[in-house]
């Protein structure tokens, strides 16, 4: 912008970034410097000028001058016009095709502006020059009249006969005095003889001057003439060229035609002179006479006047086309500089009209494209200044706007990657979460449900979408249709509650909880469900439960079992002298009392046991090597057992107390072995879950299996479905389970047989155990 | 009348200038002693146009241009030129012309006279003039004199101003020293 403060009246635009990278600066065109176009103004005219001073001065130059030189310039200059006119027509006929052809814009204004201004000015130029041609042709024509021909040819033929009168005059006399002397001889000493013959005619004044001349005789030069004898009249100017006569008379004797001249003198006057020979009566030459009259200086003027007079006239009318060619040149060098000026002076403006918007328009394609940097350069201060600043304005206004967008555009982006960093967080969450957690619109439908929903409820994936009333109204699910319920804004949530559903025969404990999600106007946005499986805690409570029982029960039944036993074993002592039959009825009396004392320390150590589990002490462990060393316990034990064992491959190593895992997997094998009567197979399997960083343990057998409904009733302490048993044993396996961070759940086994799973948390990235089977 | 139509019409009277095709006039060409002889006999009916002209007092000339020219190939080369220029002057008040003839600016020839054949003689033909050297010219080889004639003044409007001849002709020699 660094012309933005000039105040001449060039009006380049030109296109030119705003920010502050220095760019070359491009060089004014010569046609936008003001100074060269007032200098080309200025040469115009001044040539003009040149022209009118020509054309004044006309009247001064010679016709010849005129019609050579003259008309040779100015045919010259109406060359060049023509061509340049031509040149610029020429070219802006093309530049049109091209700026049509490529649609520029202004194209067409600037071939109507240019053909306007050209056809006002070639109309009334032309009509000048034609009527002009006329009125020339016309005035040259009127020089030419016929009494003006007669008057001066007139004159001119009384000076050209008084001329030839005199000359023949001078000539007859010259003849005659030839004639006269040729019976005398010339070269003699004597001459009075022969000024006799001449000085009469002198004196008559029929000449003004008689020369006689003779040839040469005897040793006198060859080829010149000796002079005899000369007689002039007074009147005659004194000092009459002699070498002219002499000439004339060297001539004479070579029998030359042309045997007279006339000759001009200082004082102004002429001499005619002229000729004769003088010839012997045999023919034979023997001198010349030379005769002259002499015309005085105002005779001989006036003829000249005439005879100039005439000639001027006549170099008119000869050259009369050439002079007509004159002026009408200077008329056509006149309009076709009017037409070429007017020619260029329409593409000029058109450029200076149309650049400045030509230059907006193409900013404003910059702009439109992106290009907010853009910035017309403003050079006048006139209105196409005020449209330049307003663009300008409106670009500043746009690339501000623009800069405020891209932040706008940077700070929603990264809120929108926040946003969406969230919503994978959160879908993360709820994919991994066991919670389930269902939302609900305004409507009733249900708009997500994430899998510990789905696994907890026991439904697909395919219930989004589906009313939350019809898919609660399933009979398993019923409890679940008072949340379904559409409800006013304003209707509290319900209470959360706690809901016992049957999934896969096994009773699940859910506790669902319902919340509203208001919208930003404070509406409702539907309600979300929140789905806890609570099953464990319950069964963590039960537990907690039985084992105070245990504890309180251990605590109330040992106390009096050792002095039971005491007694018995005393009143053994006692009676141990007593008779037979008596000593054998409290022998046998008293070890029923002491075996089933045993009985009941061994009941109430497990009861302890059970009440007082240990903490794990865990450590990595490979559960194969486990598994392998607890099943070759049962090597060779049960000959109908077969114990199959199924490992995975890259099982990882778990954290676990290897004892008590131990004593789980005895428990679960016996189990089994119990179950299928020591006859039938047991399976041992390990599994590994990437997904959820788990290990499984799966014992299966062939039995006959569990009744559903009593599954989760093993876990449960003091039942058991074996006639002997204190019921503690899977109620300790799962308590050992969960010590360990996972779950033992039981189900059907295919095709028949009872099957328990065991889930234990891997270690993280723990070294990779190659499984065997 | 728009431009377009001016415009053709000035190329019109261009083309018509141009088309004054000259006249012809008989040329003669030969060497002998170290010089080339030129002839020449140009259409006295050019005069006619002159007459007006002459007889008005306006120094009239014809200008000879005479070139020396050797045929190569396709091409013609010049080998050297002479300009023979005759003018006449006429005294209407003495009735007699004076004539002159110059060659290369150098007079050549002089007259006054006042018979008219004389001058139209003297204006429209010369004979024998030495007008080159044939020292540099090759033995036995075939030579071409162009004479190309101008006459002065212009008595007709010219567009165009530069001067196209008023006749020409040309004459073939073979130079055998």
């Amino acid at each position: 912008m660094a012309a933005a403060g000039r105040t001449h009246t060039s009006l380049r635009v030109t296109v030119t970034p705003a920010s502050p990278p220095a760019q070359p600066v491009r060089r004014r065109p010569l046609r936008d410097n003001p100074w060269l176009v007032l200098l080309g103004i200025a040469g115009l005219i001044a040539l003009l000028a040149g022209t009118m001073t020509l054309a004044n001065r006309s009247s001064r130059l010679t016709p010849d001058f005129l019609s050579e030189f003259v008309l040779y310039a100015l045919s010259v200059v109406d060359l060049t016009m023509l061509v340049a006119l031509g040149f610029v027509l020429a070219r802006s006929v093309i530049k049109l095709l091209v700026e049509r052809r490529r649609a520029l814009p202004f194209a067409r204004f600037r071939a109507k502006l240019v053909t306007v201004l050209l056809a006002m000015t070639l109309v009334p130029a032309v009509l000048v020059l034609l009527v002009g041609s006329e009125l020339i042709k016309n005035n040259v024509d009127r020089w030419f009249t016929a009494q003006m021909d007669e008057t001066l040819a007139s004159a001119q033929r009384i000076a050209s006969d008084y001329y030839h009168e005199r000359q023949r005059q001078v000539s007859d006399e010259a003849a005659r005095v030839a004639r006269s002397l040729a019976s005398l001889d010339l070269t003699r000493p004597d001459v009075g003889p022969v000024r006799d013959v001449v000085a009469p005619v002198v004196n008559d004044q029929r000449a003004g001057l008689i020369e006689v001349y003779r040839l040469p005789r005897g040793k006198e030069p060859a080829g010149t003439l000796v002079a005899v004898v000369d007689v002039a009249s007074p009147t005659m100017p004194i000092g009459a060229i002699r070498l002219s006569s002499d000439r004339l008379a060297m001539r004479a004797t070579s029998d030359q035609p042309d045997s007279w001249l006339r000759e001009p003198l200082e004082s102004g006057g002429e001499l005619i002179r002229a000729a004769s020979p003088v010839r012997r009566p045999d023919g034979a030459v023997s001198g010349v006479v030379v005769a002259s009259v002499h015309l005085t200086g105002d005779m001989a003027v006036r003829a000249r006047r005439i005879t100039k007079a005439y000639e001027s006239y006549s170099q008119l009318r000869v050259l009369k086309q050439p002079l007509t060619g004159v002026y009408l040149s200077f008329f056509l060098m006149v309009t076709l500089m009017i037409l070429v000026g007017a020619t260029w002076m329409g593409l000029y403006l058109a450029k200076r009209i149309t650049r400045p918007v030509h230059a907006l328009a193409a900013a404003a394609r910059e702009i439109g494209a992106g290009h907010f940097e853009h910035r017309v350069e403003r050079e006048t201060a006139d209105e196409f200044g005020a449209l330049v600043d307003a663009f300008n304005s409106m670009a500043d206004e746009l690339a501000a706007n623009r800069r405020r967008l891209e932040r706008s555009t940077v700070d929603l982006e990264q809120k929108h990657t926040e946003v969406e960093k969230r919503r994978r967080f959160t879908e993360a969450i709820l994919e991994r979460v066991a919670t389930g957690v269902v939302t609900i619109d305004e409507a009733g439908f249900i708009t997500t449900i994430n899998p510990a929903a789905l696994r907890l409820l026991g439904l697909g994936a395919s219930v989004v979408g589906q009313a939350a009333a019809v898919v609660f109204n399933e009979p398993d699910l019923q409890p679940l249709a008072v949340f379904a319920q559409p409800r006013g804004i304003d209707a509290k949530d319900p209470p959360a509650q706690e809901l016992s559903l049957t999934r896969d025969g096994r009773e699940v404990a859910l506790a669902v909880a319902s919340t509203r999600l208001h919208s930003d106007d404070g509406g409702s946005d539907g309600r979300v469900l929140v789905v806890d499986d609570i099953t464990p805690l319950i069964r963590a409570q039960k537990v907690a439960a039985w084992r105070e029982v245990a504890r309180r029960l251990a605590h109330e039944i040992k106390n009096p079992l050792t002095p039971i036993q005491l007694c018995a074993q005393r009143l053994q002592r006692q009676f141990s002298t007593a008779p037979g039959h008596v000593k054998a009825l409290v022998d046998e009396c008293t070890t029923t009392i002491v075996g089933e004392v045993e009985s009941l320390k061994s009941l109430v150590d497990e009861f302890s046991q059970f009440a007082r589990m240990p903490a794990p002490r865990r450590e990595s462990t490979d559960v194969h090597e486990l598994l392998r060393r607890v099943l070759v316990l049962y090597d060779g034990l049960f000959e109908h057992v077969r114990l199959e064992t199924l490992f995975a491959v890259d099982l990882p190593r778990v954290r676990l107390d290897p004892d008590q895992i131990r004593r789980v997997i005895i428990n679960l094998v016996d189990n089994a072995i119990e179950a299928i009567n020591q006859q039938g197979q047991v399976v041992v399997e390990t599994q590994h879950d990437p997904g959820t960083s788990l290990v499984r343990i799966v014992l299966a057998d062939d039995g006959p299996g569990i009744a559903p409904a009593d599954r989760e009733k093993l876990f449960m302490p003091y039942y058991s479905t074996k006639k002997r048993g204190s019921g503690l044993g899977l109620a300790i396996v799962r308590r050992v389970v969960a010590e360990h961070d996972g779950t033992i759940e039981v189900g059907e086994n295919q095709p028949r047989g009872t099957r328990f799973t065991i889930e234990l948390p891997c270690e993280p990235e723990g070294p990779i155990v190659t499984g065997a089977a | 009348m728009t431009s377009g139509r001016l415009l053709a019409i000035v190329l019109a009277l261009l083309v018509l200038e141009g088309a004054d095709a000259p006249r012809s006039s008989e040329v003669s060409a030969f060497a002998r002693d170290g010089r080339v002889y030129v002839s020449c006999t140009f259409a006295a009916s050019t005069l006619d146009e002159l007459g007006e002209a002459i007889h008005a007092g306006l120094t009239t000339s014809i200008t000879y241009d005479v070139d020396l020219r050797r045929p190569l190939w396709w091409f013609t080369r010049t080998l050297a030129s002479s300009a023979v220029v005759a003018s006449v002057r006429h005294d209407t008040l003495t009735g007699r012309y004076q004539l002159t003839r110059t060659i290369d600016g150098r007079n050549e020839d002089s007259l006054v006279t006042d018979d008219q054949n004389a001058v139209k003689k003297f204006l429209t033909t010369f004979a024998r003039l030495p007008l080159f050297s044939s020292a540099e010219l090759e033995a036995n080889v075939e030579y071409t004199v162009r004479l190309r004639v101008r006459t002065r003044p212009r008595v007709r409007w010219f567009l165009w101003p530069w001067e196209s001849s008023t006749a020409a002709g040309t004459a073939r020699f073979t130079f055998i020293p």
